[in-house]
């Protein structure tokens, strides 16, 4: 077999791709996302939350489950910097851990419930027919199963699950309800993705089905399910604070942002600090992962606007 | 039209608007425009000037990427507001860039018109197409009456050649066939009489019937109105005929301009010469190779500092680096300007394919052989393919049936190319999917290297058979994972064989030569290719197994003209070295004629008239044959203006009401024609494929006289 194109034109192929038109696709989506400003501050503002959860600790020597008999329902004073609970608990130690508990389960159940809806989407796309048929009747009776029962049986010890945390059976319950709308978007996109010539082509090579999900499909519908995760994540996060605020999620000793919430409502008037803070805290976490949510729509979508003017660009130039 | 070189923008435009001849009704003078994009500012079109005079139409010409559509948005003032846009447009005298949204609306519409390509999206599907007709009136004439702008709405259907418009006025887009929009989306445009018209590929996303009836209606709406078009499009053909002048635009930088003659008989500029000869011609057996236009189109991020075709003309010269040519008169001839610094050296008798140095026609080792000896690769018997058409909510009953395909058989020998030709819905890709398929339980019998799908059972053959054949896709962008490197793509077909890794390897190399691609391209992903580039690797995958018979679905119609070429003469070199077969399915005639032994016409699900590609093309017995030829624009303006053209009448029949004898008699000029005793027996009896020499058709009439209603010429 020879060479049939002649060099030269070789060279000059080459040399077109070889300019720096080449940009890699995740350069492009990090580099619109830093075009969003509120997008960027949502994630240094989640990133600092983060950190916070995890060593506000060390900023206050006290922890939840020390009283403190000196200082019952105080309001913020140099001892403690948010105040303290009608119990005498430092407030600063309660909400790093109800914020680490809040920020845990949104990281666990919008991770997880991404995986299962991504592979129970993809299956019901690939295979379609009956087992497409049955797999939708299965999701579409969960979306129909009341939520907030299953919940309230599940955290107040029906069911035989009294030994479980409070917390990791909220988790269970959650992830058990969160994944059926993301599946179904999965299914819908995998199908038009099924439709690819390259799909084809790899059926006509013979490429087993497994292997196609897995090489071809997984993959490509990769930008749904990272905005899908922290759409998740803000969800979870707004579903254990909604729970346990009507107090059928998280249960005392353990707390979270709900918990705080839930508990200070009663006293507004008279410690005004204790619902305060919590919920600020909730506003933060929810609000920077919904700006976040925002730039990474803007990244991965190719006909957002994020690709800046050239107006003003030449404009500059022209005054110089 | 300026000729002082050294002129700043701004003198330029001052002369401009002197010199504009006043009778101009549009007039562009140093037309740019600037986009942002993540590789910084692209200059996309760059100094663009022309007068229209009204009547006249005016082509612009040039591959994707050249600026001819941005031009025209920026003209109708409906780019984005991030672009930069500057330069001068005007309309009768009065300046148009620079007015506001607002401001335009009062000339977009009714002064200036724009038909754009794809008419299954420019109409509202959630309004009558009445509606939408009257809408335009209405913003342009708020006094006229109800019942008035009724009448005008029928009038311009009528005018565009809508059947019994009256009621088709209340009719929803979606009861009308891409073509009828096409017609409905001209009405709209000629409603208010405008001066200009601007025709934005208006036809590219049709079919070849369709289009020619399309370009017929532009025809009767530009002589109805006396609008001055501008036609825009990449199709050297659909212009040939239409345009007084031409512009040939390059990189954002009209090329070259002149009179239809000038452009097409006596081109100037590199560039347009190569564009000329990369076309395959329909109406001539030749056999030579095409012209490659090697590269791609330069990045217009970066500026420019020599002439923008100069790294892919075969012409360039040191010369050609240091500063950019402007467009300089052809001696000779008013009016022809070429931007090229050798113009004078490339007159009359300058020939593209020596130029371009085009490579010689491979033979193939099969081409001695005659065809009865040489071995079956392919061969379908009666394969048919029928769904069921459905109707009703909760119980589904049955109210008709598809016959996608119905009955096709055909063989492919060894080393020869056979292709499927036909409008869209005639079943082509059906065809290709039902043997890509390859299953026990298909209507009809499917045989491929000697292995019948009746036997095919088991995994085991069914894998042999996939060795046999390949398939290389219609659109190069689709078919390669984004997500995976050149090397996994052509390792996907190698590994799955259990090919051990290192034979994976020196395979890929091999491919990758073969193919005309740089070895150490592997590691690239396919959106850092050009078009023709990842057809390429599309080919090489399809080779990767070693086939016997490569499918191809419409392998270059999705590629610009220059780089079509390259990718034909690249299949056809491959064909003569690897002996390799093709069964091509195309709706582009000319590519056909080019690459092809031999032709099956279809028309709905069944093959009318097959035998050698040039027997047929020249000597079409059919009448469905003699339509779809004759609708083929030809780049050659002469000919084109005085050929005659069959006109086919509607669009394919809806499947519920297929025709009971023959398929094609409700269209058929020549049954048209035919007495009504003779009519009986096309409407009763099926007509069957009868051969005549090499050739065999499916018509009792293959000699008939063609309807004259249904005959055009433009004298």
């Amino acid at each position: 077999m020879t060479n049939i194109i002649d060099p030269i034109a070789e060279i000059d192929e080459s040399r077109a791709a070889d300019q720096d038109v080449v940009i890699g696709k995740s350069r492009i989506i990090f580099r619109r996302f830093m075009r969003n400003r509120t997008a960027v501050a949502g994630l240094f503002i989640f990133l600092a939350l983060f950190l916070f959860s995890l060593f506000g600790g060390f900023l206050t020597p006290w922890d939840k489950d020390t009283i403190d008999p000196l200082n019952i329902g105080m309001g913020p004073s140099p001892d403690h910097f948010l105040g303290t609970s009608q119990a005498g608990i430092d407030l600063m130690a309660l909400i790093v851990e109800g914020t680490r508990i809040s920020i845990f389960i949104g990281l666990i159940v919008g991770g997880v419930s991404v995986l299962i809806s991504a592979v129970y989407g993809c299956t019901m796309a690939f295979f379609g027919g009956k087992v497409d048929a049955v797999m939708l009747f299965i999701l579409e009776a969960l979306i129909m199963m009341p939520a907030i029962l299953v919940v309230a049986v599940a955290t107040s010890g029906g069911g035989g699950l009294k030994n479980l945390p409070s917390w990791l059976l909220l988790i269970i319950v959650l992830l058990f309800f969160s994944w059926m709308g993301t599946a179904r978007l999965v299914r819908s996109l995998s199908m038009s993705l099924m439709q690819r010539d390259y799909v084809k082509a790899a059926k006509y090579m013979g490429v087993p089905s497994r292997k196609i999900v897995w090489r071809h499909l997984v993959p490509n519908i990769g930008s749904l399910l990272v905005l899908d995760f922290t759409r998740g994540i803000t969800g979870a996060v707004l579903a254990e604070v909604a729970f346990s605020f009507i107090g059928i999620g998280i249960k005392l000793p353990d707390v979270s942002l709900g918990v705080l919430i839930g508990q200070a409502t009663g006293q507004v008037s008279s410690f005004p600090w204790m619902f305060w803070v919590p919920l600020t805290v909730m506003f933060l976490l929810t609000g920077s992962l919904a700006m976040m949510n925002d730039g990474l729509r803007d990244a991965f979508d190719p006909s957002s606007s994020s690709i800046g003017r050239a107006k003003t660009k030449t404009a500059k130039k022209t005054i110089k | 039209m300026s000729t002082n070189i050294s002129h700043t923008p701004a003198e330029r435009l001052r002369d401009a608007g002197l010199y504009a001849p006043g009778d101009a009704v549009l007039s562009v003078r140093d037309l740019n425009v600037r986009f942002n994009s993540e590789n910084g500012v692209v200059h996309a079109v760059r100094g663009v000037d022309f007068d229209l005079m009204p009547g006249k139409t005016l082509g612009i010409v040039g591959e994707s990427g050249s600026g001819k559509s941005v031009t025209s948005m920026a003209i109708m003032g409906l780019l984005p507001e991030t672009a930069d846009i500057s330069g001068s447009v005007r309309y009768k005298g009065k300046e148009l860039l620079g007015l506001s949204d607002k401001a335009m609306c009062k000339h977009r519409g009714s002064d200036i018109a724009m038909v754009f390509q794809d008419p299954l999206s420019s109409l509202t599907p959630v309004y009558t197409v009445g509606n939408q007709i009257i809408e335009a009136l209405t913003v342009h004439n708020p006094t006229m009456s109800k019942q008035a702008k009724e009448a005008r709405a029928v009038e311009l259907l009528r005018m565009v050649g809508i059947p019994s418009p009256k009621d088709r006025l209340k009719a929803f887009p979606h009861e009308f066939s891409g073509g009828m929009r096409q017609r409905v989306m001209i009405a709209i445009a000629i409603a208010n009489d405008p001066r200009v018209l601007i025709a934005d590929e208006p036809t590219t996303a049709l079919d070849v019937t369709i289009q020619a009836q399309v370009l017929e209606v532009l025809h009767t709406a530009q002589e109805e109105t006396g609008a001055a078009v501008v036609m825009i499009t990449h199709d050297l053909g659909v212009v040939a005929g239409m345009a007084d002048d031409i512009m040939v635009m390059y990189a954002g930088k009209p090329v070259e301009t002149g009179t239809v003659e000038d452009i097409y008989y006596n081109p100037r500029m590199p560039y347009s010469m190569g564009l000329l000869g990369a076309v395959p011609r329909v109406d001539t057996a030749n056999k030579q190779s095409l012209v490659p236009i090697e590269g791609t189109p330069p990045n217009l991020a970066l500026p420019v500092t020599g002439c923008s075709f100069a790294p892919r003309c075969p012409l360039a010269s040191d010369a050609c680096l240091h500063g950019e040519p402007e467009p300089v008169s052809v001696p000779g001839s008013e009016g022809h300007r070429a931007a090229c610094i050798k113009t004078d050296e490339l007159s009359g008798e300058a020939n593209a394919h020596a130029i371009f140095q085009a490579p010689a026609k491979p033979v193939s080792k099969f081409d001695g052989v005659a065809r009865l000896e040489r071995e079956k690769v392919l061969e379908l018997k009666d394969v048919k393919k029928h769904f069921p058409l459905l109707k009703g909510a909760l119980i589904k009953r049955r109210i008709g049936t598809v016959k996608a395909v119905d009955g096709l058989s055909f063989d492919i020998r060894e080393g020869e190319c056979l292709s499927i030709v036909g409008e869209s819905g005639c079943g082509k890709t059906t065809t290709l999917l039902e043997i890509m398929e390859f299953h026990p339980d298909q209507v009809g019998e499917v045989v491929i290297g000697g292995v019948s799908n009746k036997v095919a059972t088991d995994s085991k053959t069914k894998m042999a058979m996939r060795k046999e054949m390949q398939m290389v896709f219609q659109d190069p962008t689709g078919a390669l994972d984004p997500r995976f490197t050149v090397y996994e793509v052509l390792a996907e077909p190698l590994e799955n064989l259990g090919m051990p890794r290192a034979a994976v390897r020196k395979r890929i190399m091999e491919l990758m030569r073969l193919v005309g691609l740089q070895a150490d391209h592997v590691n690239r992903f396919p959106n850092q290719f050009s078009g023709g580039q990842r057809q390429r690797i599309g080919i090489a995958r399809a080779l990767a197994v070693n086939p016997k018979l490569v499918v191809l679905d419409e392998p270059v119609s999705a590629l610009d003209v220059s780089v079509q070429a390259g990718v034909i003469n690249l299949l056809d070199q491959l064909r003569a070295e690897l002996g390799l077969s093709y069964l091509m399915v195309a709706h582009d005639l000319s590519v056909v004629r080019h690459i092809s032994d031999r032709v099956a016409v279809m028309y709905l699900g069944k093959i009318v008239e097959t035998g050698d590609v040039d027997e047929v093309f020249d000597n079409p017995r059919h009448p469905y044959t003699r339509a779809l030829l004759s609708a083929i624009p030809v780049p050659d303006p002469n000919l084109e203006r005085t050929r005659e053209r069959i006109i086919l009448q509607g669009d394919l029949p809806s499947p519920l009401d297929a025709p009971k004898g023959c398929n094609f008699a409700t269209r058929c000029p020549v049954f048209a024609a035919l007495p009504a005793a003779k009519q009986e027996k096309c409407l009763t009896l099926e007509p069957p494929l009868a051969s005549e020499g090499q050739q065999e058709f499916a018509c009792f009439f293959p000699d008939g006289e063609i309807d004259a209603d249904m005959l055009v010429v433009h004298a």
